[in-house]
């Protein structure tokens, strides 16, 4: 017998007087609620994200974004910049001055591990949480998310919804999730393990800068 | 290693008396506890339908347990049909093969890992450790902790016993370093120093935190990057995962990811969670960017049977949060390492014998006041003093006919009897007050017989009144 036969044998030595097993409750998710305005929305992001040391900014045109995001890399004296291929990530590079080094999602890995910023966008934003949420199949986020010391995420005004419940019912559109590797970012990386010492930026990004761009 | 491999479950006892001489190890535990505790009780004041989330995780977990065979089952195939590769392991010798193999076919010699219960349970660094392929911790804690050769004191801060001056003692031992005791200076080194090991890896190791039976994904949730480090840089991941950990929908993570974080660390979300479903293959235009290859093994290693026995099932509903580790008087005593085990504290207690087996930990059902803190912070409703009960009755009917439980049992019989010969006659009774009275001006382990000295060490009694309640109530009630 195979060890899958083995184990699923096991699972199936029910006593003979055993209760039939509880029934499973229909899905409990908070997409189902009413949904607070944008202003709401974009107040509560800004002010959990707050919290967790990133800041916020609501931007009204592309072109705001790249003074931004040029703003936000002097500060973190970042010069390289390794972008994802989302076509709102591209629209803001083409308007960054020409002496940051910019690096595409499929730059050499050694090249992308020395990358001082990553610019991604999101697939969608949770007002609630603070998260940003990455899909693979939309954008390819992966390395430039995690990798660099900085990570600014640009992210469309109309993308932000007001719960972790509205993200997982626009996560699965059908019976298969919307990417192979979704990835929910909030905050920067941190750890806590040292005598319970809050150190930010242990293995991923520092820091964490959100632009939301008005669309 | 230096030895704490040589704790076991049921050592407990001269463990626990152990720990509790260890005043930087009781003060670590103790301002753990308190600060996880506090900031879950502040994390839950703003989640208004908190005991409607624990009710539906309960529900979610309690149905899929007892269907585990289906649900398993089809998370297997859906994860196949992802591109995953499914392996099937009995028990810990299994898992520790597959892995080894694993790394062997793909010619990995550097080997990260993220934190995994699962991979502690079944003593997987050690096992590929023996094959020269020990993969490096890349959680700081656990990095510190294998450093040092020790053991993990709690599931979610697993070097918590360790002070910052130990740990850059530490640091300046076995990586040469400066001395210094900042936490941000110590976390700066692991991060370079991790680099160059997630920099060059060949395959990556994790665990996972829920495996999704519609859809074949993954979850894995964590705070620091390094689980998303080792899930994407090197060409191939294997993720160990319990076959508990299966949920049926997609949908059901939203009730898992409110409740857990917050119950474990207070956070309302951990800063990553990793959803993974088969390889990161890309699709059409758009290529992949991590692992090429995908392994998933399943772990039994006593899960299974734990499954069918339907008193005690629900100890497979728990989503390893911690949170009764924190409100454990017990474990806030002594920590984890007394438990001489992966899993400490309440839900060790109740895990342990049965993953190991009663005969070698017998000891730890009874590692418990029944106080009850656990069940009522658990995101998932465990209750577990009745299973710890059940598990003190099962140790007790296990053990050989006529040998010590036979004597207790006589002894405690002729107490009662004893009681009652005293309370039946109100002048019987008196005499015995009167006598308890003069008793109390002594110190309780000398007020009783040798079979009760070891019950008394760790206790106190209240004191009797001065003067019997009868008497007031003659004097007119004063």
């Amino acid at each position: 017998m195979s060890a899958r036969e083995t184990i699923l044998a096991r699972l199936r030595q029910r006593a003979p007087d055993a209760p039939p097993p509880p029934p499973l409750p229909p899905v409990r998710s908070t997409a189902l609620l009413e949904q607070p305005p944008f202003a709401s929305r974009l107040a509560a992001f800004t002010a959990i994200l707050a919290k967790l040391g990133t800041t916020v900014e609501h931007v009204a045109d592309v072109a705001t974004a790249a003074r931004r995001t040029t703003e936000l890399l002097a500060e973190h004296g970042a010069r390289s910049l390794a972008s994802s291929d989302h076509a709102l990530v591209a629209a803001v590079t083409a308007q960054l001055p020409t002496d940051i080094e910019r690096l595409a999602h499929d730059a050499p890995r050694d090249d992308l591990l020395r990358a001082e910023a990553g610019l991604s966008s999101a697939q969608w934003a949770v007002a609630e949480t603070g998260t940003l949420v990455l899909v693979s199949a939309d954008e390819r986020h992966r390395l430039c998310t995690l990798l660099p010391d900085l990570h600014i995420a640009v992210v469309p005004a109309s993308r932000l919804v007001a719960t972790l419940g509205c993200a997982f019912a626009r996560l699965q559109p059908d019976a298969a999730p919307a990417g192979q590797t979704i990835t929910f970012v909030t905050g920067p990386s941190r750890t806590a393990d040292i005598e319970l010492t809050l150190v930010v930026g242990v293995h991923g990004p520092k820091a964490l800068r959100v632009l939301v761009i008005d669309d | 290693m230096s030895g704490h491999s040589h704790r076991t479950p049921d050592g407990f006892a001269a463990q626990a008396r152990e720990a509790l001489g260890d005043r930087t190890l009781t003060q670590a535990m103790r301002r753990v506890t308190d600060l996880f505790a506090e900031r879950r009780a502040a994390a839950l004041e703003t989640v208004p339908d908190w005991q409607e989330l624990r009710q539906q995780a309960r529900a979610i977990k309690l149905h899929t347990l007892a269907r585990l065979d289906h649900y398993l089952a089809q998370f297997a195939g859906a994860a196949a049909k992802n591109g995953a590769i499914v392996h099937w392991a009995e028990d810990a010798a299994a898992a520790c093969r597959i892995v080894g193999e694993l790394a062997q076919v793909h010619r990995a010699t550097r080997l990260v890992k993220s934190k995994s219960m699962a991979t502690e349970e079944i003593h997987l660094n050690a096992a590929l450790a023996a094959a020269g392929t020990e993969p490096v911790e890349t959680d700081l804690g656990e990095w510190i902790i294998q450093l040092a050769g020790e053991m993990p004191s709690h599931i979610i801060v697993p070097a918590i016993h360790k002070t910052r001056q130990q740990i850059s003692e530490l640091f300046v031992d076995k990586l040469g370093v400066a001395p210094s005791d900042e936490p941000t200076v110590l976390a700066a080194e692991a991060r370079e120093r991790l680099r160059q090991h997630f920099a060059e890896a060949d395959m990556g190791i994790s665990g996972v935190n829920f495996g999704v039976a519609e859809t074949g994904t993954i979850l894995v949730l964590e705070n620091e990057g390094n689980a998303r480090m080792t899930t994407t840089l090197p060409k191939v991941h294997v993720a160990v995962m319990g076959i508990e950990k299966v949920i049926p929908r997609f949908a059901d993570l939203e009730v898992f990811l409110r409740l857990l974080p917050r119950s474990g660390t207070g956070q309302h979300l951990t800063s990553y969670q990793s959803l993974l479903t088969g390889p990161d293959v890309g699709v059409p235009g758009r290529a992949g960017q991590g692992p090429r290859e995908l392994h998933l093994v399943l772990l039994d290693n006593g899960r299974a049977n734990i499954a069918v026995d339907e008193t005690m099932r629900e100890t497979l509903a728990c989503i390893r949060c911690g949170a009764c580790l924190n409100a454990c008087p017990v474990y806030q005593s002594v920590g984890g390492h007394a438990y001489g085990a992966v899993y400490p504290g309440p839900i060790g207690a109740i895990l342990t014998p049965q993953l190991q087996g009663m005969h070698q930990a017998a000891a730890l059902p009874f590692a418990s006041s029944l106080c009850g803190a656990c069940k009522d912070v658990c995101p998932v409703q465990i209750d577990i003093p009745s299973l710890l009960l059940e598990l003190r009755k099962r140790a007790v009917e296990g053990e050989a006919p006529g040998a010590a439980p036979a004597k207790r049992a006589a002894f405690e019989a002729l107490t009662w009897k004893l009681w009652a010969w005293f309370v039946r006659s109100p002048g019987r009774y008196r005499f015995a007050a009167a006598m308890a009275r003069l008793g109390d001006k002594l110190p309780l382990v000398k007020r009783l017989l040798p079979p009760m000295r070891a019950w008394a060490s760790s206790r106190a009694l209240p004191r009797l009144a001065k003067r019997p309640f009868r008497a007031g109530h003659k004097d007119g009630g004063s």
